[in-house]
């Protein structure tokens, strides 16, 4: 029986994996880019069908406003308008659509030998409340050990971006 | 009192008493998204008619004064010439990406009227993550603009979607740190518990010296984020034309020009709610007459008066300030803005710790 | 020191911008400071600027007498040959000849209006006026001859 909620997941899963699709397929990188933007709309509306929100929203800050910008960036920085990319070589492609199959095959045996539990609690919501003190939480179930450990990576990408960004200037004495 | 929610549950009885509950609340979406197009049309007209005469005033000049009483059918003769005008399509441009681009300003300017409480009782969705979503869905904005520079296939366009990148992304910083300031305060994310924490006076008289600079920092960025004068560089007309929008006409054209003033509204509307209280009136301490008389006065007009404040200041500094250059512009945000609004977090963090605000 | 220096350049610089913004206000609530005339509404009482300049023209005496001594240097001064001189020789009651003008024609399609005629001029002769509505529709209308018809220099120009 569809009902509503059903028919929305089938739409947006349709997005989410028309949009990889015509993303791969497409021979027009900037209209990669935008296809894989549908795509990852697509997976941050299911987190909003799931009323998950956080998830949701940080889905789009990270992957739209972060990462397809940045790929907009370098296309935009590289590459002329208008132009085609060169097709793939046939071994190629075979060679990627094998690679896909295997990661895709992997995916759904891990899913089918997984057996899913029903929840018993109720399952209200997840408040932005809870996700902080979770996640600067010390005691059991807190994550404050791999939070700091992160954002030392980041600040180590940071000092890093720095460091080349600061080429010695030619001595001016 | 009278109440929007009266009327909602009104409504939405009547729907499902009629029909099946996947209908009714399909027929509800309807009708909020026509309510929603409807006060779009509205602010379009309003503020189109408001930045012509603010910007006469602020000019010695009379502004429109010819199109029906006083002038105020201006906009709309204007409107009706956009849409009578042919929407061109470039011969070397990317047909499908040109074409949908102002569609993708629009639709995300009216996803993020979603959580906007508009009155006591009015807001479309009130969710957990409010002012989250708000940064979130606007960085959308930025893609708009971008495929628009890049699908038209002009440089002027190309130039102009990149410095809109450069500068949307990096000013989104601080005016996510400045929200974040009232978010600590606050401690939630959701519309209306930043709007129930006002209710004895709003976060800009309640958080002393750090709210107004976090207020201030607000309004600079998101100035800078709506691609409004002096950080115009996007559309920069004695320099890029038109930047990302040059090729553009008719409706597709009018269609990013109600995104720009859309968006103007949506800031302002989120600077209200966050450091003006939102619908909240104005209260003084303990004055209960003075209280009792700003009662009196509807939320609705409490809540569009402080808008309107608002986009009247981001007009006034547009008609005031000559345009930035790309690299004072990213100088102001990474020198200035962002290390001002990180002390201030900073300061504010610890104001709410030690519980020194009122 | 850095900090200070930093200090202090922030609050220059909103010191400054607030004087902006103070001037723009001011304008903004002060509507009687508008410059724009409604012009073909207040056609009756216009009052344009004192320096408005509309087209060169040649002032005359009651008596008919102009100024000029037709010694061209306002067509010399003329940037795109605007200005046409035409002299002629009057003979003098004691029998001597004199330069004098036969017609000075000006072509007002022509005129940028940059008043350099006028500047150039040794005897005053010519001046801006302040008319502006000059449409016409026929375009030879617009070559003027700035002498009136009999017109004669006045006496003790030189």
């Amino acid at each position: 029986m569809m009902n509503g909620s059903t028919i929305v997941f089938y739409l947006l899963a349709l997005q989410t994996l028309g949009g990889g699709l015509l993303s791969v397929t497409t021979r027009q990188i900037f209209r990669a880019a935008i296809y894989l933007l549908f795509s990852l709309i697509g997976i941050a509306g299911i987190y909003f069908w799931l009323q998950y929100q956080f998830i949701a929203a940080v889905q789009i800050v990270v992957y739209v406003g972060g990462i397809v910008v940045l790929i907009i960036f370098s296309i935009f920085l590289t590459q002329q308008t208008g132009e085609l990319l060169p097709k793939q070589r046939l071994g190629r492609k075979v060679f990627s659509a094998l690679a896909v199959f295997c990661g895709f095959a992997l995916t759904i045996v891990q899913i089918v030998q997984h057996k899913f539990t029903q929840a018993n609690s109720d399952l209200s919501p997840v408040t932005v409340a809870d996700i902080g003190k979770s996640m600067l939480g010390t005691n059991d179930g807190g994550y404050a050990l791999p939070f700091e450990v992160v954002s030392m990576l980041l600040l180590a990408a940071l000092v890093g971006c720095i460091v080349i960004a600061l080429r010695s200037k030619p001595e001016t004495t | 009192m009278w109440s929007f929610s009266g009327l909602a549950t009104g409504i939405d009885a009547w729907l499902t008493q009629r029909f099946n509950p996947a209908l009714s609340l399909t027929i509800e979406m309807v009708l909020a998204g026509i309510a929603v197009i409807t006060l779009f049309a509205v602010l379009g007209l309003v503020l189109v008619l408001m930045e012509r005469k603010v910007s006469a005033w602020m000019q010695i000049r009379l502004g429109p004064n010819r199109v029906g009483p006083k002038g105020i059918l201006q906009s709309l003769a204007d409107t009706l010439k956009l849409l009578v005008k042919e929407g061109l399509t470039p011969n070397s441009a990317d047909k499908l990406l040109f074409n949908f681009a102002p569609f993708l300003a629009i639709i995300v300017a009216m996803l993020l009227m979603a959580p906007i409480a508009f009155a006591k009782d009015l807001q479309l969705w009130d969710l957990n993550i409010g002012v989250l979503y708000i940064s979130a869905v606007s960085s959308i904005m930025v893609i708009s603009i971008l495929i628009a520079g890049w699908s038209s296939n002009n440089k002027y366009s190309l130039m102009g979607a990149m410095r809109s990148g450069a500068q949307i992304v990096s000013y989104e910083l601080s005016a996510g740190l400045s929200v974040l300031s009232v978010v600590v305060l606050v401690g939630s994310l959701q519309v209306s518990d930043i709007i129930k924490s006002q209710a004895d006076g709003w976060w800009i008289f309640k958080g002393h010296i750090p709210m107004v600079v976090s207020f201030v920092t607000f309004i600079i960025a998101v100035t800078a984020e709506t691609n409004r004068a002096p950080f115009d560089l996007a559309e920069a007309e004695s320099e890029l034309t038109a930047g990302f929008h040059t090729e553009y006409s008719g409706m597709k054209f009018a269609l990013f020009f109600l995104a720009e003033y859309v968006n103007v509204f949506i800031v302002c509307a989120v600077g209200a709610t966050l450091f003006l209280g939102g619908w909240m009136p104005f209260h003084i301490g303990h004055w209960q007459g003075f209280n009792h008389v700003m009662d009196y006065i509807p939320s609705s007009l409490w809540f569009f008066g402080k808008t309107f404040l608002l986009i009247f200041v981001i007009m006034w500094f547009r008609w005031t300030f000559p345009r930035l250059r790309i690299d004072q512009l990213l100088n102001l945000e990474w020198k200035y803005l962002l290390p001002i609004s990180m002390v201030n977090l900073l300061v504010t963090t610890a104001m709410a710790i030690l519980g020194w605000h009122f | 020191m850095f900090i200070t220096k930093y200090i202090q350049e922030v609050w220059g610089a909103v010191r400054s911008l607030a004087t902006g913004l103070r001037r723009t206000m001011y304008y903004f609530t002060h509507h009687k400071e508008i410059i724009t005339q409604q012009y073909p509404d207040n056609r009756e009482t216009l009052v344009l600027p004192e320096r408005f300049k509309g087209e060169v023209i040649m002032p005359h005496d009651d008596k008919n007498e102009h100024r000029c001594t037709g010694c061209t240097a306002c067509e010399l001064a003329c940037p795109n040959g605007t200005i046409k001189v035409i002299t002629k020789f009057d003979i003098k009651p004691e029998g001597k000849k004199k330069k004098a003008i036969d017609k000075l024609v000006y072509h007002l399609e022509l005129c940028t209006m940059c008043n350099l005629c006028v500047q150039a001029c040794p005897s005053d002769a010519i001046k801006m006026a302040q008319t502006f509505e000059h449409s016409v529709f026929d375009r030879g209308l617009l070559t003027k001859i700035l002498n009136n018809p009999g017109s004669k220099i006045m006496d003790g120009v030189e």
